[in-house]
């Protein structure tokens, strides 16, 4: 992880956490995996809060232990994972994603399993009650069925998944049926080494039996004298829902797929049409089951499979959805492409490609906010052309040398381009070499990345003081 | 530079664009100055419904975040001088994160999972030494969300205790989760304020005072 990286966890953990945890999770994002008296050492922290600090972390999924590096016997080692930290700038998306799917009912439910890291469906479901109640009309209150069809609804399309069994790690791999999970299973006998995720759980997406009956309760108006008393000796019946021990949490690779998908299907209501992204939209949610996570397109369908499937507001007669898949296909960004004739023709979404392209576009657009459009023109020939020398640049993007040459030299400052020397001789003599500029998309989007988190952590530093007005 | 007495370059004029008797750029005096004027200004932030709705949301789970138990604050700060009552003053709040950290040593934890009906009995301490006293028994309630502890004291004391029941039911809605300084936690006989070192006292007096105080 980068430095800046490394400082934005820290003070997203400071803003969420306290500055306790701060300060032990950074010291393990710094040092790697590290076992917890070295931790308390290190951090002149006494134990009881390091412990906490650890056990806050891991329950929000930021930090895993491992049995120590000398074997079995050895001290567990924590190991904090910065990217999961990270991902607390998106809950606001998540949080806004459920509501758009699944209502209020959703959104809440999302944002208590965010808040509190690991829960149980019958508390989340009680404290969702509540809190919708106390947002209703007097005399009304929210019935728990309403909240735990709403929640097995997010568990059938996998936004929430099982957290997996701490103890599965070492002794049950062995058990783990024939279902190939994704990470190799260590054998029974050693204690585990590969990090068990959540998906290889068989039953990470299997409800539990839970017996939960109830309506929301209101929280009492305080008021001085009776009500105090009556609400102190008001006890909690202790119920025990038939689902301890099975902790929930939210699921970030689906709301990331989600997010993927809704960000091709606006680029393609941008660039083509509404009905071009209904099609493609069609398309994703038919694949949304039979393709991987990581698949670089989706599998193939028929036309007759697409235009069965369109939904029913969007009556195209058969010839004009042809034209339209056509046009997608023919479309530079290729976000659709064809995949065969059979069924007449099949048709496939091109993730990766899409998404490269997007990332493509996003770059230009960039250099054209702050360069100007005659440094971006520049900038997209590079991209097209890969290597050019000074004098091709400037006849191909027909502006005059002296502009040309500043501008060029303007992006290699900012390193948005760089300089490829192909000598002619070997000792590189500057007057027998070529000098070639050229764009590296890759390094290029990574060095953009790094500049927004730094752009983040100014604004963490300033949000707490208020800006000079002059 | 190489060549002392040549006067060619190393590198070939043209091939780095300048060519021969063109002005070049005239030389910098100063460093650059740290906000330099910007040839394109940057677009406006997008804003509409979804991104404010999101900037709102953002705002409310912070503020929710620091009210949870997750939210460690650091020890309170330590005075210049160790003090015996320190013991005995109200340390952090304490409540159990899970299922997992209760019962760290002997002090109380609360854990909201366990919500507990029954009357339980603690041993206040583990009985190193020979207590003559009877071991105290603690009942938990959860009354709207808020814990209160109640102990029963040994009839020696009881008197006190009626007294002290009566105060602590008008103060205990106030607080979020109680921890009755009222109370003890330790063996004493004593209650809280008897361990106040004064420190407190006197400093509210706002009257203008213009005559000393004897």
């Amino acid at each position: 992880m980068t430095a800046q990286e490394i400082c934005l966890c820290g003070l997203l953990l400071r803003e969420h956490f306290g500055e306790v945890v701060e300060k032990v999770g950074t010291h393990l994002l710094r040092s790697g995996a590290q076992n917890l008296r070295t931790i308390v050492h290190e951090t002149n922290l006494s134990v009881d809060l390091v412990k906490k600090c650890l056990c806050v972390l891991v329950q929000h999924g930021a930090c895993s232990f491992t049995v120590g590096r000398k074997g079995p016997g050895s001290p567990t080692e924590y190991h904090a994972c910065g990217e999961r930290i990270l991902r607390v700038l998106r809950y606001p998306r998540y949080i806004y994603t459920a509501k758009t799917l699944y209502g209020d009912t959703g959104e809440l439910i999302i944002e208590e399993l965010l808040q509190r890291g690991h829960v149980t469906m019958s508390s989340t479901v009680k404290t969702v009650a509540d809190r919708l109640t106390q947002n209703m009309e007097e005399g009304q209150s929210l019935d728990y069925s309403e909240v735990s069809s709403t929640f097995s609804k997010l568990v059938e399309t996998h936004f929430l998944q099982r957290c997996p069994p701490v103890g599965a790690a070492g002794t049950s791999g062995g058990a783990a049926p024939a279902e190939a999970p994704a990470t190799p299973a260590a054998p029974a006998a050693a204690a585990s080494t590969a990090p068990l995720t959540a998906e290889s759980f068989p039953e990470c997406y299997t409800l539990p039996q839970v017996t939960l009956t109830g309506r929301g309760k209101r929280q009492l108006v305080p008021e001085d004298g009776e009500d105090q008393r009556n609400a102190k000796r008001a006890k909690m019946t202790s119920e025990s829902h038939g689902d301890e021990g099975i902790y929930w949490q939210v699921n970030f690779e689906r709301f990331h797929q989600y997010f993927r998908d809704q960000a091709i299907i606006s680029a393609v209501a941008n660039k083509l049409d509404q009905t071009s992204s209904e099609i493609v939209r069609t398309i994703l949610r038919m694949s949304e089951v039979t393709t991987s996570p990581t698949a670089t397109c989706t599998k193939p369908l028929s036309t007759n499979e697409i235009f069965r499937s369109l939904p029913a507001s969007y009556n195209i007669p058969r010839h004009i959805l042809d034209q339209y898949l056509t046009l997608l296909v023919d479309d530079p960004m290729e976000f659709v492409g064809k995949a065969g004739e059979s069924g007449g023709g099949m048709f496939v979404v091109n993730l990766h490609k899409a998404l490269a392209n997007l990332a493509r576009a996003t770059l230009e657009s960039i250099v054209q906010e702050r360069f100007g459009s005659r440094s971006a023109r520049i900038f997209r020939l590079l991209l097209r052309k890969r290597h050019l020398e000074q004098k091709q640049v400037e006849d191909f993007a027909m502006i005059p040398a002296k502009e040309a040459k500043d501008m060029l030299y303007t992006l290699l400052s900012h390193n948005l381009v760089q300089l490829q020397e192909i000598p002619k001789t070997p000792d590189f003599a500057p007057s027998r070499t070529f000098y070639l500029y050229t764009v590296n998309q890759l390094p290029t989007a990574r060095m953009l990345l790094q500049n927004c988190y730094k752009l983040l952590i100014c604004d963490q530093c300033f949000s707490c003081r208020p800006w000079p007005t002059s | 530079m190489a060549g002392r007495g040549r006067r060619t370059m190393s590198f070939s004029v043209d091939s780095v664009g300048i060519s021969r008797g063109e002005t070049l750029p005239p030389a910098v005096q100063q460093p650059t100055p740290v906000f330099p004027v910007m040839e394109q200004k940057p677009l406006p932030l997008t804003g509409g419904e979804e991104a404010e709705y999101l900037t709102a949301l953002k705002q409310d789970f912070r503020g929710a975040m620091r009210g949870l138990p997750c939210f460690i604050q650091p020890a309170a700060a330590h005075r210049d001088v160790e003090r015996y009552s320190d013991k005995y003053h109200l340390s952090e709040k304490k409540d159990g994160l899970t299922d997992w950290i209760i019962g760290e040593r002997s002090n109380l934890s609360i854990s909201e999972q366990s919500n507990q009906n029954t009357h339980q009995r603690f041993p206040c301490r583990p009985t190193g030494g020979a207590l003559p006293r009877q071991q105290t028994l603690h009942r938990l309630h959860m009354a709207g969300g808020r814990v209160t502890l109640e102990k029963k004291e040994e009839q020696e004391s009881s008197e006190e205790e009626g007294e002290e029941k009566k105060k602590q039911k008008e103060e205990e809605a106030e607080a979020e989760e109680e921890y009755d300084e009222e109370e003890f936690e330790e063996e004493t006989d004593y209650i809280m304020s008897y361990f106040d070192n004064g420190e407190d006292f006197g400093g509210d007096s706002d009257d203008n005072m213009d005559e000393a105080i004897y």
